[in-house]
């Protein structure tokens, strides 16, 4: 499907456009450039504390991406009517229902993995990656390019999640989504699935991140 | 209205308060079904485990509830209900639910007795916020395993005792090492418990 294609969308790099020429940079600052977690190390509370196995890390992805979105298409929807006084208490409401219907969803239809992420779902809503792009981004743009931005981080962020989470489970239990893979002489090192290995993966992982996009930056001299 | 206007924000408060809140029933009203099946199975699931009703460890909830009914039936021994299961080779087996504080939060488990209602068989403590590693250790089997043929009444007297200098008479088990406060607690709340189904007995 050609319409599938992000090349063909070329309203993402005009003015006119619905995310006012701004579509693909957002998209690359999220998940890239900005990333919520490995350049900004916002939001790693979660990031250390659920990716002890992959499927709660990508669980708990898709939970910031739906979250992100909707409180960034609402607070944009809603910003020439918000009192700037009370912005912040809006942001917070609108931030906290959403978190609170994926809570109940997953509570509905996926038992056991909202008994493993425990408390961490609700935590989401004090989440600082979800409050500060509602504040920095959807607060001053339009509801697509705010979808955009959410998207992006929410997709930056279920990136490291998922890395983490592939790594400390891979390490600690010798499996992936719970199927063993490694060879049987593999001694599994429970340190990666206990808190400090968590420390240890994502230190490791900013590390790489800085050390790509660093070699990024000097290639193209945008280091001031 | 002028946005700056004190009477703006409270409408527009009371406005976003009343479409979240509305979007929230909504949720909850659509999942309510469901979530109370998964709690109900949840129970059961505890129930089984701690009475040794053998089941598969990835049923659903159907198939739970349905283990569930053809094992279990509950009984009324004065204020306390317990549940009931002729286990082939231990006897019969009563388990009842005790709760209590916590040192951060409330505490739920289940009491299981075999059948002179004197002796343990099991215990499991299902719900509780103990710091991890430390009071959180009372979820765990190494504690756990501790109370199974204790007495919860010797001639000396009645109730469990957590002591913390090495565990040898029939009632005593072994606290948990830095973790005093909730094992004081947990002691508290299974001799309150203890109190309450000794008591109940007596008028039986």
């Amino acid at each position: 499907m050609a319409s599938n294609d992000p090349q063909s969308c070329t309203t993402c790099a005009l003015p006119g456009g619905p995310c006012g020429g701004k579509g693909i940079a957002t998209l690359k600052d999220g998940v890239w450039a900005q990333n919520p977690i490995s350049i900004q190390i916002l939001g790693i509370c979660s990031a250390l504390a659920v990716t002890n196995r992959l499927e709660n890390s990508l669980v708990m992805g898709v939970a910031l991406i739906f979250v992100c979105v909707g409180s960034n298409l609402f607070v944009s929807l809603l910003r020439n009517v918000t009192p700037r006084r009370i912005r912040m208490i809006a942001e917070v409401a609108i931030i906290a229902t959403f978190v609170i219907v994926f809570d109940q969803i997953l509570k509905a239809y996926y038992w056991e993995m909202s008994k493993q992420l425990g408390p961490y779902v609700g935590l989401i809503i004090t989440n600082c990656i979800v409050m500060g792009r509602a504040e920095a981004f959807a607060l001053q743009n339009r509801p697509v390019v705010s979808i955009v931005d959410g998207l992006a981080n929410g997709i930056g962020y279920a990136i490291v999640l998922a890395l983490i989470g592939f790594f400390r489970e891979l390490v600690g239990t010798g499996a992936v989504f719970g199927h063993v893979v490694m060879p049987e002489w593999y001694v599994p090192n429970q340190l990666a699935i206990l808190a400090p290995g968590a420390f240890v993966a994502l230190g490791f992982l900013i590390a790489l991140f800085n050390a790509l996009s660093g070699a990024n930056e000097e290639d193209e001299g945008t280091q001031p | 209205m002028n946005k700056k206007h004190s009477l703006y924000a409270v409408i527009y408060a009371l406005l976003l308060g009343l479409v979240c809140a509305a979007m929230l029933t909504g949720v909850d009203t659509f999942t309510a079904d469901r979530k109370a099946a998964n709690a109900k199975a949840e129970e059961v699931r505890n129930v089984l485990g701690v009475l040794g009703v053998p089941f598969d460890a990835a049923a659903q909830s159907a198939e739970l509830l349905e283990v569930y009914e053809a094992n279990v039936r509950t009984r009324e021994r004065g204020d306390r209900e317990f549940y009931v299961y002729d286990h082939p080779t231990e006897g019969t087996l009563n388990a009842t639910r005790f709760d209590g504080p916590g040192l951060w939060g409330p505490v739920e488990g289940f009491l299981c007795l075999r059948d002179d209602m004197r002796t343990i068989y099991a215990i499991t403590f299902y719900k509780h916020e103990e710091t991890p590693g430390l009071g959180g250790d009372i979820s765990t089997p190494g504690f756990q395993d501790q109370f199974r043929g204790k007495a919860i009444s010797t001639p000396a007297g009645s109730g469990i005792a957590i002591v913390g200098d090495g565990a040898d008479g029939p009632n005593e088990v072994d606290a948990i090492s830095g973790a005093t406060m909730t094992s004081d607690k947990v002691e508290a709340m299974l001799n309150e418990t203890i109190d309450d189904i000794l008591a109940s007995g007596e008028g039986s």
